[in-house]
């Protein structure tokens, strides 16, 4: 009995410890081939591919390399990285939105320092602005391939309905255009808060246009804060805004793919505030899988009248990807790959629908909305990425959840400011 | 008891043989122990300690652990207002999950144990089926039956109310916490009634039936007869319940991330929230362990309850 | 305790139309958001958005055919199997074994490790995650299926060894002498007595254990990185990421994905009163 008892045990153990090892032992390889961890969040049936064929064309003329691909949607995506950064084993390229969130990585010494590779050896040159957003004290990490802005999408015909032929083009003219929709029956803005990303957005463009790069860099590295004169007044625009009522019902729970995008792709709202990506994900909400078409259009974020910052001022931000500290120069080399203008071309045409970063590569962009946008970011003499990735997490958490309670009209403007000055005044270092 | 036993049955006699059957049992113990010793110790025990580091430090989570800072974490803890405030909803859990989950279940419970007839045994299965669903599918259902524009219950009130404007109620911070309590109920009252089921099967009818011919009424009876034999289970339930209740996370999490604006915001939503996604993790870690301390003295309290009434 | 069966036919009383109507009332709140989450897979989307409470017209089975065809539903479903089978066997296997030995052995540490299992209840997964990683990282145990059976079984020892425990000491001492007079010791009493008495408490824990490892959505997720190896809630994930507003397609991979738990468990159902009772009640 006890015997078998002990056998039982013992074979127990054996296949254990088998699959352990076969297990672990797949990860290992026996050939010679270096391989390189791309980690993304394009989950999506129609996204997924387009990485895998660039991979696949890069790996025949690097027969030497082999690239696994780990993709996990937005919110896992974020989740996991958290976590794996946080043991210290970085991927080896990997999907980062720059700014502060990458920023504490560098500083970590988890990131490997490219600044020499693409100033010398690079085969393709990126604005200035954009390339910014990658780096921290003056190095680079990681190179953007798209960047966009952010700024008002809108339904032509549902705006026509009320006069406006052309959109508003200042703060006044926008509140009165919200007015006269809302009269009419049309649901004004399309906000899902609950993800409470989107409506950050928001606050951070009025105080973008009411101090501009100024009264930011006096907060962050000057000697004023986040409760300045130009982020309360935000607030306190932003609560007429929310006084009008625009937005559609349950907001303060909607999502932004589910509700938001949707409701701007089936045509029931008139109005987003949203980057460049808007036009895709409206498509891929909508029922009809079509969208809107060529009623969209794309305004910069209106002009607040007496505020400091200029028309040109661009708040949006792109995706790129950063290089771990463990990388193989193979993992540089893809990078430079998929920075090329032949294959930024590439992901411009194809179902991702990029705004290209590489100058030269914009010549392929068709979309007059997206061109748009291209123009505005190389014109953006202040280009802010947006404060939830540019400022320390846990201050970018405070911004988001301050916001929400200036839309759930829990916090007021003066609050709202004093809750990301004193996260900010902690965090930074 | 065993000892009793064997002293009894004797083990062929000779006191040496009892000896050493006794240390070869001794042994044979800690061997059957010792996978689940080591599990334990491994992957729960382990990660605790190593937690209770992290707490005192100030420390991102990125690269080696660095920045001591001895007990600032637990004193940001105790000056945040948000962390009395999901604190207070876990008190608003265990309250609302003591006084009206646990007796709907008991309730439900006395209605489906006197039989095994094929109704009660159907209604005794639906009734633990959400149990059995994942928190994001639940989670995922009643987002969609709350929706503010194509939901179950935005359809009811066009209908039947169609003045009202109904706005979705997970959107609302005043509605929020009162809509996921009750999927919370909806979600666990099985596991409470089928523990109940349980121990109202224990019960010898005969003591039931006794006191009927004593004359008691059918509320005496249940009061003298019944509760006593439920003592167990409603033991075992409400520890259950409280614990579970101090750690609920995965549905308020799937439901809207504990907002709005922190209305539903419960403990480990809080902690998930300001350690982990803010990237604050001796932060977090001091959180957890505050949760643990928590955990540990409501056990505590427990077990000198049930012993004392051993005694 | 067996109940005599008296079928009589009477007049159902006031009394016993109040239970049924109250029990019907409470078996529709648990049906009707399934059966909706059900037929909503069924529709179109516009019909889900228009009429989310009416029966399907037209009738979509396209959904629920296309989850099978086109995703990578079967090679979740295959990997959250495996996942599942392992766990089980290795956590009633551990935990009958510890529960065995906390109930039948007189060892004068015996309280104190059940105490000591007994702590584990009260540290959740979701507060271990980052300890958890580091320590699969230092034995290599990332991205395999091992990194995720053996955390996720030493977190369900805790209950189930408390369930065992409570089973197995309700074992009249008389079988143990008698299987002793026989020549058996110990072990040979827990592999013909004990194993084989314990039916119950073996089903209620492996229902608990297969449930509990299906809907697992954090720990695979920290643990594994090769999408070959992803489970069903991770997919499952992926899968709202991916079609955002396309709720009836969303609700069809949900329910499917919750068929295997419910079979299960429908299969097992009968075990579970006595296996807690016996376990977790009288304990």
């Amino acid at each position: 009995m006890n015997m078998r008892k002990g056998i039982v045990g013992i074979v127990a153990i054996l296949m254990v410890v088998s699959l352990m090892v076969s297990c672990s032992g797949k990860t290992k390889s026996e050939n010679s081939k270096v391989t390189v961890n791309f980690w993304h969040l394009d989950s999506n049936d129609l996204h997924y591919p387009e990485w895998e064929k660039i991979a696949a064309k890069f790996m025949e003329t690097h027969p030497n390399v082999d690239i696994k691909i780990t993709v996990l949607e937005n919110e896992a995506y974020k989740s996991k990285l958290a976590t794996v950064m946080q043991s210290g084993n970085p991927p080896d390229i990997f999907r980062s939105w720059g700014g502060g969130v990458m920023n504490s990585y560098a500083e970590s010494g988890l990131l490997k320092d490219i600044t020499n590779e693409y100033k010398n050896k690079w085969d393709s040159k990126i604005g200035e602005g954009a390339v910014g957003v990658y780096s921290y004290k003056g190095k680079i990490y990681g190179l953007p391939y798209t960047m966009g802005g952010v700024g008002i999408w809108y339904n032509k015909e549902l705006l026509a309905k009320v006069g406006y032929n052309t959109p508003p083009e200042t703060w006044n003219d926008f509140l009165d255009c919200v007015k006269k929709l809302k009269a009419a029956g049309i649901t004004p803005i399309a906000l899902g808060e609950g993800d409470k990303w989107p409506g950050h957005f928001w606050w951070v463009y009025l105080a973008v246009r009411l101090g501009g790069k100024e009264a930011f860099d006096k907060a962050t590295i000057g000697n004023g804060s986040f409760n300045d004169e130009p982020f309360v007044k935000a607030g306190e625009l932003l609560q007429e805004l929310i006084a009008l009522k625009p937005f559609q019902e349950g907001f303060l729970a909607a999502t932004y793919g589910g509700d938001q995008a949707a409701l701007m792709g089936n045509g029931k709202a008139a109005m987003e505030l949203m980057g460049q990506w808007a036009p895709a994900v409206e498509i891929g909400s909508s029922a009809d899988k079509k969208g809107i078409g060529d009623k969209l259009g794309f305004m910069s974020f209106p002009a607040v009248e007496g505020g400091k910052g200029k028309l040109t001022d661009l708040m949006g931000g792109g995706d790129g990807l950063v290089i771990g500290k463990n990388a193989p120069k193979e993992a540089v080399e893809f990078l430079k790959y998929i920075t090329s203008v032949e294959n930024e071309k590439f992901l411009t045409t194809g179902p991702l629908g990029i705004v290209p970063t590489a100058i030269g590569a914009e010549t392929a962009l068709t979309d007059p909305n997206l061109v748009a946008i291209n123009k505005a970011v190389s014109q953006a003499a202040y280009f802010q990425l947006y404060y939830d990735q540019y400022l320390p997490p846990a201050t970018g958490e405070v911004v988001k959840d301050a916001t929400q309670g200036l839309f759930a009209g829990t916090m007021g403007p003066k609050e709202v400011a004093a809750a990301v000055a004193a996260s900010y005044q902690a965090e930074k270092k | 008891m065993d000892g009793k036993v064997s002293a009894i049955v004797g083990n062929n006699g000779s006191p040496g043989k009892k000896v050493q059957a006794k240390s070869h049992d001794k042994a044979l113990f800690y061997a059957l122990l010792l996978p689940a010793f080591l599990l334990v110790t491994l992957f729960i025990i382990w990660p605790v300690v190593n937690t209770v580091f992290y707490s005192f430090y100030d420390w991102n989570g990125f690269g080696p652990l660095k920045n001591f800072v001895g007990l600032k974490n637990l004193r940001t803890l105790f000056r945040d207002p948000l962390f009395w405030n999901a604190l207070r909803n876990n008190g608003i859990v265990i309250l609302f999950s003591v006084c009206v989950q646990l007796p709907i279940a008991f309730l439900l419970a006395l209605l489906v144990s006197k039989s095994s007839s094929r109704p009660t045994i159907f209604f005794r299965t639906v009734f633990f089926l959400p149990y059995i669903l994942s928190e994001i599918i639940t989670g995922v259902i009643w987002r969609f039956i709350y929706h503010p524009q194509f939901g179950l219950l935005q359809q009811i009130f066009a209908k039947f109310a169609p003045d009202y404007s109904y706005t979705g109620f997970l959107a609302d911070p005043k509605t929020v916490f009162v809509s996921i309590l009750f999927v919370i109920f909806w979600k666990y009252f099985g596991f409470h009634m089928i523990l109940y089921v349980a121990g109202l099967q224990g019960i010898p009818p005969e003591y039931h039936e006794a006191a009927l011919i004593d004359g008691a009424n059918p509320v005496q009876a249940f009061i003298y007869v019944t509760l006593p034999f439920m003592k167990n289970a409603i033991q075992m339930s409400l520890f259950f319940c409280i614990i579970g209740s101090l750690q609920v996370f995965d549905v308020i999490w799937s439901m809207g991330q504990g907002g709005p604006v922190h209305a539903a915001e419960t403990a480990v939503v809080y902690l998930y929230k300001f350690g982990i996604k803010s990237s604050k993790m001796g932060f977090g870690s001091m959180v957890a362990i505050v949760i643990f301390v928590i955990c540990l003295l409501f056990n505590v309290l427990y077990q000198r309850v049930i012993n004392r009434e051993e005694k | 305790m067996t109940q005599i069966k008296t079928s009589r036919r009477r007049i159902p009383s006031l009394a016993e139309w109040t239970k049924f109507a109250i029990l019907i009332l409470f078996a529709l709140v648990i049906l009707v958001p399934i059966y909706l989450a059900v037929i909503g897979g069924f529709k179109t989307i516009g019909q889900l958005n228009a009429d989310p409470v009416g029966f399907p017209k037209p009738f979509m089975a396209e959904n629920y055919a296309n989850i099978f065809l086109k995703s990578r539903f079967f090679a979740y479903f295959l990997n959250s199997s495996i996942i599942m089978v392992a766990t089980v066997a290795v956590d009633v296997t551990v935990s009958a074994m510890a529960g065995f030995a906390l109930s039948r052995f007189t060892v004068k540490t015996k309280n104190v490790i059940y105490q000591y299992f007994l702590l584990g209840l009260l540290f959740p997964m979701t507060l271990a995650i980052l300890p958890l990683y580091i320590q699969l990282r230092a034995v290599g145990l990332l991205d395999t299926f091992i990194g995720v059976i053996l955390p996720q079984t030493a977190f369900l020892l805790p209950f189930h060894i408390m369930i065992f425990r409570g089973f197995i000491k309700e074992i009249p001492t008389e079988l143990e002498d008698a299987v002793k007079i026989d020549g058996c010791g110990k072990m040979g009493f827990f592999a013909h007595v004990v194993v084989p008495l314990s039916r119950p408490a073996i089903a209620t824990v492996s229902v608990l254990a297969m449930v509990a490892s299906w809907n697992n959505f954090f720990l695979p997720l920290i643990v594994l990185d090769d999408k070959d190896k992803f489970t069903l809630p991770m997919g499952s994930m992926d899968f709202v990421g991916q079609y955002l507003a396309d709720w009836n397609v969303i609700l069809a991979f949900f329910v499917v994905s919750m068929i295997p738990a419910i079979a299960f468990y429908l299969y097992a159902q009968r075990h579970i009163v006595s296996g807690l009772a016996a376990g977790a009640v009288k304990g």
